[in-house]
C-alpha cells in the first residue's frame, strides 16, 4: 500500500452533508466531536470545505433536488475518497421508500463504501463503522 | 555554501520545529477541553496525505495566479527563516538593514493568502482575503513601531548581528520598561499574523467555510499548510531575537532557550483557547486603538533611555 | 373578551355562513365554513379579533378536498379552524394573500402538491417541487400513481 493511500487513513478529514434528513443523525455525527467520543485522536477533523474533505458523511435520504447537488459535490471532492452513508434514510430511504420525492436510493446515485444503520446510529456505531471502513480499505477485514 | 544553508536550516530544520510546534497546539488543546489529542506524527502525516490527493482547478480562478500564490508564500518564509537562523548561529556576517528585509518579507505570507483568495473565483473566498487585507492594514503600524524599540535601544543599528550583540553585552531588551511594553504589543500582534484564534477571521470560519483557503486542494492546500506551521516556529523565533537575547545553542543554554520558545507558544495557546473570534471592526479598531498606543509610549520610554 | 363570547359572537355574525360548528375541547374549536364566504371570514378573525395566522393544512378526502385554515387567539389559548370544502374536479377558492402575507407561501405550496386554484393570488409558481415535475400531476391527491420510470420502490430483499 502506497505511502499516501496509508497517511490517507490516518489522517481523514470528514466533510457532513445531509441530504434532507430529519438532523437526528447529524446531530449524532456532531457528538462524535464532542469530548466523550473524541475523533481528533484518530486524526480526523472537520473539514470546513469540499475541497479539503476525504470522508464524506452523507445523511437524509436523497431527494429529486438534492440529488443534483449531492452529485455536484461528489465530484468536486479531490479523489481518493470515501463515502459513508448514515442513518436508515440514506442507507435505503427508511420509511420513505413511496414516497414521492425519493426516487433512488442513494448507492445508486453515488458509490458507497460504508453503512452505517440506525434510526439515529449511536456516536458508538458512527465509531465502529468507522473503524470498519478503515480496515476494509487496508484489505484486513 | 548559501544553499546548504537554506534547505538545511531554512527548510528542514524549521518544518520539523514548526511541525512539532503545531502537534503540541492541537494537543494542549484537546487536554484543555478534557479530550486526547491527536498523535505525535499527526501534522507530518496530515502533509504526507495531502501531497497524494489531486488538485481541482476551479473554472472561474485565473490558473497562473492559483498556482504561483501558495509558492510564493512558502518562499518567502524560507528566506526570512534562513536569515533568521544566520543571525543566531553567525553561520554568516548580517548586512545593514536586514530587519527592514525581513519586516517586509514577513508580509509576504499574507499577501500570498490574499492572492490565493482573490484568484480563486468564489465570492466566499474574496470576503475571506478582503478580510486579510483589513487585518493586514491594522497590524502594520503597531508592529513597525514596536520593532523601532530594539533599534533604538541598541544605538539606531539597523541589522540583527548588532542587535544580538547588543543584548548579549547588556542584557535582553525586554528586562527594561520600553521593551516589556513592545514585547506585549507584538505578542498580540504575532496573534493576528498567524491567524488563530481572536483575529482568525479571514479563515478557518464556519461561517464562510474556510474563506480563502476554499478552493485549494491538493499540493496547493499542503504548501499553504506548511508555510502557516513554518510560520509557527518563524514569528516567535523572530521575537526571541529582537527583544529576548536569541536562542543561545551550546551547553546549558539550549534548556533556557527551549524554555523562551516554550514560554511564547504557551502565551499564543492560552490567548488561542481562552477568547471568541472578533469581527473585523473590532480588530481593526482594537490595532489602531490601544495597540498603537501602547506602542507609542514604548518608542518615547525607548528615546528617554528606559 | 372571553372565550364563550368571542364563540356567541362568531356564531351570529357569520350565521349564515357557517355549515357546521364544532366546539372540540377548551383549546380547539372547529368552524366549517362556505368557500365562499372564505374572505370575510378569515379578515374579520385576523383583523377584529387579533389572531395568529399559523398555517393552513390540506387534505383530499375521498369526497372532496378540504383546507383548514387555523388562527391561534393566545391571549384566551385557543385554537380556531376554518374548514372548507372544495369540489374534488374543479377546486377553487379566493386567496388570502391580499389579505395577509402569511398566505403566500402556504398557498402556492398547496397549489403544487394538490392542485387547488387560488383566484387573486399574486405569485403562483412553484414552491417545493423540482423544475422537472410535470404539470398537472399533484403528488398527495388520492388517485396519484408513479409516473417515474427510473424509481426504484424495492428494497431488494
Amino acid at each position: 500500500m502506497s505511502l499516501t493511500l496509508r497517511a490517507l487513513l490516518k489522517s481523514p478529514w470528514v466533510f457532513h452533508l445531509s441530504t434532507g434528513s430529519c438532523n437526528n443523525c447529524d446531530i449524532e455525527v456532531l457528538d462524535c466531536l464532542t469530548p466523550r467520543f473524541d475523533i481528533e485522536r484518530f486524526g480526523m477533523l472537520l473539514a470546513p470545505s469540499i475541497k479539503h474533505a476525504d470522508v464524506l458523511l452523507v445523511t437524509g435520504s436523497c431527494n429529486r433536488k438534492s440529488a443534483i447537488r449531492l452529485k455536484r459535490l461528489y465530484e468536486q471532492a479531490p479523489k481518493p475518497c470515501v463515502v459513508v452513508a448514515i442513518g436508515e434514510c440514506s442507507l435505503s430511504r427508511g420509511m420513505f421508500i413511496h414516497s414521492y420525492n425519493c426516487p433512488l436510493p442513494l448507492d445508486k446515485i453515488i458509490p458507497v463504501d460504508a453503512y452505517i444503520p440506525g434510526c439515529p446510529p449511536k456516536p458508538e456505531a458512527i465509531i465502529m463503522g468507522a473503524v470498519k471502513l478503515i480496515q476494509k480499505l487496508k484489505g484486513t477485514l | 555554501m548559501y544553499v546548504l544553508y537554506l534547505i538545511l536550516y531554512g527548510f528542514i530544520l524549521t518544518a520539523v520545529l514548526g511541525l512539532i510546534a503545531s502537534w503540541i497546539d492541537r494537543k494542549v488543546t484537546a487536554r484543555l477541553q478534557y479530550r486526547k489529542g491527536p498523535p505525535f506524527l499527526q501534522p507530518f502525516i496530515d502533509i504526507i496525505k495531502l501531497l497524494g490527493k489531486e488538485t481541482l482547478i476551479p473554472r472561474e480562478a485565473s490558473r497562473a495566479t492559483f498556482v504561483f500564490a501558495p509558492v510564493l508564500g512558502f518562499g518567502s518564509v524560507l528566506i526570512v527563516s534562513t536569515l533568521l537562523w544566520a543571525n543566531n548561529n553567525r553561520l554568516f556576517n548580517s548586512f545593514l538593514g536586514d530587519i527592514i528585509v525581513v519586516v517586509y518579507l514577513l508580509a509576504i505570507p499574507s499577501i500570498s493568502m490574499m492572492i490565493g483568495g482573490f484568484a480563486s473565483g468564489n465570492p466566499l473566498a474574496r470576503v475571506g482575503a478582503s478580510r486579510e487585507m483589513k487585518l493586514l492594514l491594522g497590524y502594520e503600524l503597531p508592529f513597525i513601531l514596536a520593532i523601532l524599540v530594539p533599534i533604538i535601544k541598541s544605538d539606531f543599528s539597523l541589522s540583527l548581528g548588532e542587535i544580538l550583540s547588543v543584548q548579549a553585552a547588556n542584557g535582553a531588551f525586554a528586562g527594561y520598561a520600553s521593551g516589556i511594553l513592545a514585547l506585549i504589543v507584538c505578542v498580540a500582534v504575532m496573534q493576528a499574523k498567524l491567524g488563530l484564534v481572536p483575529f482568525d477571521m479571514p479563515e478557518a470560519e464556519t461561517e464562510i467555510m474556510s474563506g480563502w483557503m476554499i478552493e485549494y486542494s491538493g499540493t496547493g492546500l499542503a504548501i499553504f499548510r506548511l508555510m502557516k506551521n513554518m510560520l509557527l516556529f518563524t514569528l516567535p523565533f523572530f521575537l526571541i531575537i529582537l527583544f529576548l537575547g536569541g536562542l543561545n545553542l551550546s551547553g546549558i543554554g539550549i534548556l533556557y532557550s527551549v524554555l523562551k520558545y516554550v514560554v511564547l507558544l504557551v502565551i499564543i495557546i492560552v490567548i488561542r483557547n481562552t477568547n471568541p473570534r472578533l469581527r473585523i471592526d473590532q480588530a481593526m479598531r482594537f490595532f489602531w486603538g490601544p495597540v498603537t498606543g501602547v506602542a507609542v509610549i514604548a518608542v518615547i520610554l525607548a528615546l528617554i533611555g528606559k | 373578551m372571553t372565550r364563550e363570547e368571542i364563540l356567541k359572537d362568531l356564531k351570529q355574525r357569520f350565521k349564515e355562513d357557517i355549515v357546521n360548528f364544532f366546539d372540540k375541547s377548551p383549546k380547539r374549536v372547529y368552524m366549517e365554513i362556505k368557500p365562499e364566504s372564505l374572505v370575510k371570514c378569515a379578515s374579520y378573525i385576523f383583523k377584529e379579533l387579533k389572531a395568529r395566522f399559523n398555517i393552513a393544512s390540506g387534505v383530499d378526502s375521498r369526497t372532496a378536498i378540504e383546507i383548514l385554515y387555523h388562527f391561534s387567539l393566545e391571549y384566551i389559548n385557543l385554537l380556531v379552524s376554518l374548514r372548507v370544502k372544495l369540489n374534488r374536479n374543479n377546486p377553487q377558492i379566493d386567496s388570502l394573500a391580499p389579505v395577509f402575507k402569511g398566505a403566500n407561501w402556504i398557498e402556492r405550496e398547496i397549489h403544487e402538491i394538490l392542485g387547488v386554484d387560488f383566484k387573486g393570488h399574486p405569485d403562483l409558481r412553484r414552491l417545493l417541487l423540482p423544475d422537472e415535475w410535470p404539470k398537472g400531476v399533484y403528488p398527495l391527491r388520492c388517485d396519484y400513481t408513479e409516473w417515474d420510470k427510473n424509481a426504484i420502490r424495492d428494497r431488494g430483499v
